[in-house]
């Protein structure tokens, strides 16, 4: 039996199907509704979209955040149960994108919530997410 | 015997906040107050979007607007860029050739479909009908394709309708790729049309706006056609090339959901005819008018001021551009018709409403919020 | 172009004291005072201009005044309008035109208080919209240095990444 470390555990438990939970954001979220469509089913690979953050593994932030939509965000965050992902989605995310000097946005996700992976885009294929979600898999598998 | 009991106790009141986490709205909240199932009064919190894109566009040069313009509402990039491109054209007194604005219109309208398409899959699922939803989607993909044939981007055609004309010609055989994709909006009309009675149940008779108020709150597009009002800025003050061309205006006289919902179907199969039209008139030529043609990044904009009027996807949308003689705008102002549709409207409509109707109204207005907060 | 806008522009110089211009087909432009734009407005209401497309105020900072223009559409001529009037920057304050437009004006007019502090006397409701917590000047002014503020809030200067943005 391998031993494996407390988070490598409850990291573990992701790795059978995640579920989502779309912060319905900006620009990014009209590349992720596709992804529940046909042509990008997202449902054969076990993910579905919840209704609420505390049935939900994953948060999708898909694009710019303002000052308002960022304290909710926060809140949101803290209703989810361990285990937890955050994907970033968009270069509004990395850097502040488009809108670098606007007075509303913020400029780096990192310094408010912790982020696990970036998808770089704007906005980026639906074909992304999935290569995103198996890196995360990926990474877990590898967790000591 | 339950004629005979007492009526229930009276404290039945309570707020609830229609908001952004909700699965069925948008990045948008109503502040609700309750009695009971009704509604007593609604109020519009919005600002979660805001990125003050007015100001923005005044550290900008007019090429590099075009490419920030698309972001005014991710819905229907290409008619926003259409609108920005107008009135920097009119401002500095540029003659369009002819190619360039036959293929303006072909790409305008397809962007219209497009955006029909969206608000015909959000008006299924808001009012519990799944199939609707995934038909839709389904179909908007191959308009999607098409865009990315012609402008490189899905969504996003990174300024493609610039001042001066558009950017790059058609590719080969864009043209028979647009024939058959038209086809399949033929077929997919086609299944939308079919009888559904649990939709006609939840969106007859529901939110029914009077024409009189519907122009005193500032109402512009399908929501004041619905109400029985013969209005539209392509036949108005005709645009481009559109008063060579020949489609009709739908208009219902009931104002409820029902009636935004058919004029949004019946939308979609004026804007077929017209690309139909446009490419079988499409004449030879240069694409882009002279002065744009080998990019200079900044060009002086001569003094003066305009406004331009648009027909977008979702109703009336104008530009007011003050320049004083700089190579950026000093001042666009930007009027979309979501403004007035998300706070006074939806005020209006919601008051008296039942709580299970909500969505069916919401959903109705076609709202965009990137385009109320800008 | 029809004969319809100088027509209409006559009748405007005469009952009132207006400079005006007829840009090209569809477009008139006056300029008004203050005083006396209430009674213009409920005129032009009577007149079928029934459709407030916009209001929008320019700050032009080296003449000291903020510039409200009002776009107005009939539906029955088929010609936009455009009123101009100005007011003085230090004391932003104009009379309301929701007597005559309603809550078409009423939304107008409190997005600007919020942008630029124009003040609009007898609004019922000129509550924050957008920002929230916001404790600088109004944002659109001209003298708000916003790039300025976005560096100090959000960029930091130790960063080697980010001192690009310093320059």
């Amino acid at each position: 039996m391998v031993k494996r470390s407390e988070k490598a555990k409850t990291m573990r438990k992701l790795i059978k199907a995640i579920w989502i939970f779309n912060w319905f954001n900006s620009c990014g979220f009209t590349e992720l509704i596709p992804l529940v469509g046909s042509r990008w089913d997202m449902e054969r690979f076990g993910m579905i979209v919840v209704g609420t953050p505390r049935q939900a593994d994953v948060l999708f932030i898909a694009g710019y955040q303002t000052l308002k939509s960022i304290k909710r965000a926060k809140k949101i965050y803290d209703q989810m149960a361990e285990p937890k992902v955050i994907i970033a989605l968009g270069s509004c995310t990395m850097t502040g994108g488009m809108y670098w000097d606007s007075y509303n946005t913020i400029k780096r996700l990192d310094d408010y919530l912790p982020v696990t992976i970036y998808i770089p885009g704007c906005p980026p294929r639906p074909e992304a997410v999935f290569e995103a979600v198996e890196k995360i898999f990926g990474h877990v598998k590898e967790l000591k | 015997m339950i004629n005979q009991m007492e009526p229930a106790p009276k404290d039945t009141e309570y707020d609830l906040y229609f908001g952004p986490a909700h699965p069925g709205s948008g990045n948008f909240g109503v502040k609700l107050k309750i009695d009971g199932e009704i509604v007593t009064s609604a109020r519009a919190d919005p600002g979660y979007l805001h990125r003050g894109f007015e100001k923005l566009m005044e550290y900008r040069t007019p090429i590099q607007n075009a490419v920030l313009s698309d972001r005014l509402c991710v819905l229907e990039p290409l008619n926003w860029n259409l609108v920005h491109a107008e009135a920097v054209d009119e401002l500095m007194d540029i003659d369009v050739p002819e190619r360039a604005k036959y293929i303006r219109v072909i790409m305008a309208e397809l962007s219209r479909i497009q955006s029909h398409i969206i608000w015909y899959g959000a008006f299924s699922i808001g009012t519990g009908f799944d199939t609707g939803f995934k038909m839709a989607f389904g179909y908007r993909d191959y308009v999607l394709d098409l865009f990315e044939l012609i402008t490189g981007g899905r969504v996003y055609p990174a300024g493609y309708i610039c001042p001066g004309g558009v950017r790059r010609d058609l590719p080969n055989g864009a043209m028979d790729k647009i024939l058959k994709v038209l086809d399949q909006m033929d077929e997919m009309i086609k299944l939308e049309e079919l009888e559904n009675p649990a939709l006609d149940a939840r969106a007859k008779g529901v939110g029914i706006l009077k024409v009189k108020d519907a122009i005193r709150l500032g109402a512009t597009g399908p929501v004041l056609r619905g109400s029985g009002m013969k209005t539209d800025v392509r036949k108005e003050e005709p645009y481009e090339i559109y008063d060579r061309l020949d489609f009709e205006v739908p208009v219902r006289r009931e104002g409820d959901a029902y009636a935004r919902y058919i004029i949004g179907i019946e939308e979609m199969k004026q804007s077929i005819k017209i690309v139909k039209q446009a490419l079988e008139e499409l004449p030879e030529g240069e694409v882009i008018a002279p002065k744009f043609k080998k990019p200079k990044v900044s060009v002086k904009i001569p003094e003066g001021e305009v406004y331009v009027r648009n027909e977008v996807a979702r109703g009336e949308a104008a530009v007011y551009m003050v320049s004083n003689g700089g190579s950026t705008p000093y001042r666009c102002k930007i009027r979309g018709p979501d403004f007035l549709h998300m706070i006074p409207v939806l005020e209006h409509l919601l008051k008296g409403a039942q709580i299970a109707d909500v969505p069916a109204i919401y959903w109705s207005l076609n709202i965009c919020p990137a385009d109320m907060d800008r | 172009m029809d004969t319809k806008e100088p027509k209409l522009l006559d009748e405007i110089k005469s009952k009132f004291n207006v400079e005006g211009r007829i840009q090209r087909e569809r477009r008139i432009w006056i300029s008004i005072d203050k005083e006396r734009l209430i009674e213009l407005c409920t005129w032009l209401k009577n007149q079928r201009f029934e459709h407030l497309s916009a209001i929008s105020v320019t700050d032009w900072v080296k003449e000291g005044i903020f510039e409200v223009t009002y776009h107005l559409w009939s539906y029955k001529d088929k010609i936009l309008l455009t009123l101009k009037t100005k007011i003085d920057r230090k004391k932003p304050v104009i009379e309301s035109v929701t007597t005559v437009w309603e809550e078409s004006a009423q939304i107008h007019e409190r997005e600007l208080h919020e942008l630029f502090g124009v003040k609009f006397k007898g609004n019922s409701d000129l509550s924050p919209l957008f920002l929230e917590d916001w404790h600088a000047l109004p944002p659109f002014r001209k003298d708000f240095d916003w790039r300025e503020y976005v560096r100090e809030e959000h960029y930091d200067k130790e960063d080697g990444r980010e001192v690009v943005y310093y320059d």
